[in-house]
């Protein structure tokens, strides 16, 4: 048996050669980065996962796919809301209608030609769904929506709606298919095929492998420079930057669920490389740990809790050290240059000994000999929920449970796939979770929206002493037309939040895009969870 | 101690007993051996470089590597050893009644016994921490439930060999209790293969426990475990390779080393080589081959 061993050995040097070996092979697919004869026209980025269902109106499927294939009537830019398949809108004096004027000569990408019919057709189709739009809380205002001639709609409002133009901006679900791909009339049960306005067209897809967005020659807004976009599916962390080192795919960006899938460190030796460039997006949200306070039976039902977990996160060293500066401190969910939020939140600092002051006065003392504070028979123990894709969150959970288990407070850390995490999220079985709000086009109405939807937020708002008003005020906000009122009740919506210590921030995200060094035009979308490919270019 | 003479001799098995020893030692006295508390954070020491402080220095929350790699012993090695003394204790029990006793109980024993190694052992192992949630005490309790049926086997095997021997013949025509005929005259002539068996699934079963830390199903941050070691610092390894390093090499030298002593347990405990060292051993040798295959399968 002692020489089944030295086999076992020798076998497995074989096998580490072979691997070396390996990693000097040829560079496949996308052309390598070093590569500077002509100029190119490929990208190929790489995605942790599939781009699943593309029907725009559902919500399978990855967003920036989408964000490349279908177009809104309205766009979200850092100047306000610009015309994109409207060409120009009014919107009636008492708030209720909306009139839009739609862009004339745009096509789908199956040749049907985009009319008010087409546009009135794709919003009746998310109508009929309402149940699955009730987080974006236009779905619920729209009474009626008509073709009053070839290329003007009319839509009109149960009660007026302020947020209105930024919903239909949005990424999904009013956006719009060509009406030849509905099935039965809808798109509820399924789509024929997935032809939108957008700069790409979805040319190829193999799930869970690759899929190949090709350029839309007949782009209404002119053909993008980059002729083919590669979404090709591989793992998240030394994968991805094997790959990207290869050349295998040569663009990475922020996933739509906040996470980077290689680390700080790793960028920095891919830029030091020269073959590759980071661009770094403003920040665009917060990342925040979520505490349930509906959850029956768990600790983070208090405030007392919620407040010293706040306290006892060195932000200071997350943005430092796990996040290498790449990241900001965030002191309250929202940044202040979010609209509505700036409006003086007490900044709650890291504080150890505040923190176990919060506790002692609210009733947990130390019991048993591990120094776990227990109020009542029942533990300080906490279960904190992290992406276990992500590079940073593990270690940012890791970290805080040191610094938590200072005061007594223990935090048991599971980590789990994205998706598992927003299941729990919708069904409110957690104590805490890593989330992160919406991004600059969502924040604050769609978010703060979200505090009162099942889907989203409801079980984490729903424990706490002032829940229905909030609720209330959260219903107000959006049907208010005055501008000054809506300061007020957003002021009034953040403060309780605030004081619930229900969102605890930790930094403030942005969209990192890791591109070929000769790679032009990388900007950014008002949202974290598009990029505006059409727009890059090679030099 | 008879037997500890052949593996003093043998210098490899000598090594290899001698690093065990050392491990499960280390494991056990962590608390005393470690510099450092193994889940203290030091922010400023992120991926430090080894120094006289921390000898194999800083992960990436700071934390004392050499501490991590000592109480990751008791997880790695000591629980697995535990899980290890379970399900050989079960599957030595139902080994032995149904080699000793044949007929029935022996049929109803084997049939379940072919039931549960119909299962691949992955796949029960997920299945069961699919049921009880991850953790390491479920992916030990998988083991244990897993494995006893493989030892049944093999137990059984070998004592049905004996069990028609003329001495334990001679010992039932005299009137011995089956419990002493076992304890005295087939309990010695097993226990090589029982040695064998155990010691080799051992290696497999820390390798196999590395595994699934290593893809996050077994002990939870942050608890220090061997595979969860590999992973963290998997996240870093082109930046920082040497993290792997201390981790990688404690999970290939202790491998390692229980094979080896698997190996010459085998020669030093079989009482057919200790007596006469004409007979050729070579069959037990072909037999135990035999094993390891369907165990590796």
């Amino acid at each position: 048996m002692r020489q089944r061993s030295v086999i076992g050995l020798a076998a497995l040097a074989m096998v580490m050669a072979l691997l070396a070996g390996c990693s000097g092979g040829e560079k496949n697919h996308a052309e390598a980065p070093s590569d500077k004869g002509k100029v190119r026209t490929e990208l190929t980025y790489a995605a942790a996962k599939d781009i699943n269902d593309m029907n725009p109106h559902l919500y399978t499927g990855s967003m920036p796919a989408q964000g490349m294939v279908y177009e809104s009537l309205v766009e979200n830019t850092p100047d306000g809301i610009k015309p994109l398949l409207a060409e120009s809108w009014d919107i009636s004096e008492d708030g209720k209608t909306y009139t839009f004027h739609l862009r004339q000569g745009v096509t789908f990408h199956d040749g049907e030609p985009f009319d008010a019919e087409a546009a009135v057709k794709n919003i009746e189709a998310v109508q009929s769904n309402a149940a699955k739009h009730s987080w974006i809380q236009l779905s619920t205002k729209i009474a009626d929506v008509e073709a009053t001639d070839e290329h003007t709609v009319r839509l009109t409002l149960t009660e007026p709606y302020y947020p209105t133009l930024l919903e239909l901006a949005m990424t999904r679900p009013y956006v719009f298919l060509s009406p030849r791909d509905f099935v039965d009339g809808g798109t509820k049960d399924g789509v024929k095929g997935y032809h939108g306005t957008g700069p790409y067209k979805l040319a190829e897809h193999q799930t869970d492998r690759y899929a190949v967005f090709e350029a839309n020659e007949s782009y209404w807004g002119g053909a993008p420079k980059i002729a083919k976009v590669t979404a090709k599916v591989l793992p998240a962390g030394e994968t991805t930057f094997l790959a990207l080192q290869k050349g295998e795919v040569d663009f990475l960006f922020t996933d739509d669920r906040g996470t980077d899938s290689i680390d700080v460190e790793a960028m920095r030796r891919l830029e030091d490389s020269g073959d590759y460039r980071i661009v770094r997006s403003d920040p665009m949200n917060t990342k925040m740990i979520v505490a349930n306070s509906g959850k029956q039976g768990s600790p983070a039902q208090e405030t007392a809790v919620r407040e010293a977990l706040w306290q006892s996160i060195d932000r200071e060293t997350i943005g430092k050290q796990i996040m290498s500066g790449t990241e900001t401190p965030a002191e309250t969910l929202f940044s202040t240059n979010v609209n509505y939020a700036d409006i003086g939140l007490k900044p709650r600092d890291f504080d150890l000994d505040q923190a176990e002051k919060k506790l002692e006065d609210a009733g947990w003392k130390p019991s048993g000999g591990d120094g776990i504070r227990a109020k009542d028979g029942t533990p300080l123990v906490l279960k904190l929920y992290y992406d276990a894709n992500s590079a940073s969150q593990k270690t940012e959970a890791e970290f805080i449970q040191s610094t938590a288990r200072q005061i007594g407070m223990k935090l048991e850390l599971v980590g789990e796939e994205s998706s598992s995490i927003a299941s729990r999220r919708s069904s409110g079985d957690y104590d805490l979770l890593f989330n992160q709000t919406w991004g600059l086009a969502y924040d604050p109405q769609s978010t703060i929206a979200a505090f009162a939807s099942e889907s989203s937020y409801y079980h984490a708002t729903s424990g706490i002493a002032s829940a229905a008003e909030l609720y209330r005020k959260i219903d107000e906000v959006t049907a208010s037309a005055n501008e000054e009122t809506r300061k007020v009740l957003y002021k009034d919506i953040l403060t309780i939040v605030h004081d619930e210590a229900i969102f605890i921030p930790l930094t403030n995200g942005s969209v990192t895009v890791v591109a070929p060094s000769d790679l032009q035009g990388v900007s950014f979308k008002q949202t974290q969870f598009e990029l505006p490919f059409e727009k890059m270019y090679f030099e | 101690m008879r037997w500890l003479r052949p593996i003093g001799q043998d210098k490899l098995a000598a090594l290899s007993l001698f690093l065990i020893s050392t491990t499960l030692f280390a494991g056990l006295f962590a608390p005393f051996l470690a510099p450092h508390a193994p889940d203290e954070v030091h922010m400023e020491l992120r991926f430090a470089a080894p120094s006289w402080e921390y000898w194999l220095g800083n992960d990436q929350l700071g934390r004392c590597v050499l501490s991590r790699l000592l109480y990751g012993i008791r997880p790695s090695v000591l629980w697995v050893g535990v899980a290890l003394a379970l399900s050989a204790g079960i599957g030595t029990i139902v080994g032995f009644v149904a080699g000793y006793f044949r007929g029935a109980t022996d049929a109803v024993l084997m049939r379940i016994c072919d039931g549960m190694l119909s299962f691949p052992g992955y796949v029960l192992t997920l299945a069961v921490i699919g049921i009880l949630g991850v953790g390491l005490e479920n992916i030990l309790i998988a083991f244990a439930l897993m494995k006893w049926a493989w030892f049944a086997r093999v137990i059984r095997t070998s004592v049905r060999q004996y069990a028609d021997s003329d001495y334990v013949r001679f010992a039932k025509t005299l009137g011995f209790g089956d419990v002493r005929i076992m304890a005295r005259h087939l309990v010695p002539a097993a226990l090589p293969d029982m040695a064998v068996a155990a010691s080799s699934t051992f290696g497999s079963m820390i390798l196999q426990i590395s595994g699934f830390s290593f893809l996050g199903l077994g002990i939870q941050a942050p608890h220090a475990e061997w595979g969860m070691m590999l992973n963290e610092a998997r996240t870093v390894m082109f930046s920082k390779p040497e993290l792997m390093l201390a981790p990688g090499i404690a999970i290939i030298l202790v491998v390692s080393a229980v094979n080896y002593l698997s190996d010459s347990l085998q020669l030093a405990l079989d009482p057919r080589l200790a007596t006469s060292r004409r007979a050729p051993h070579s069959r037990t040798v072909a037999e135990s081959a035999k094993l390891q295959g369907s165990e590796v399968a």
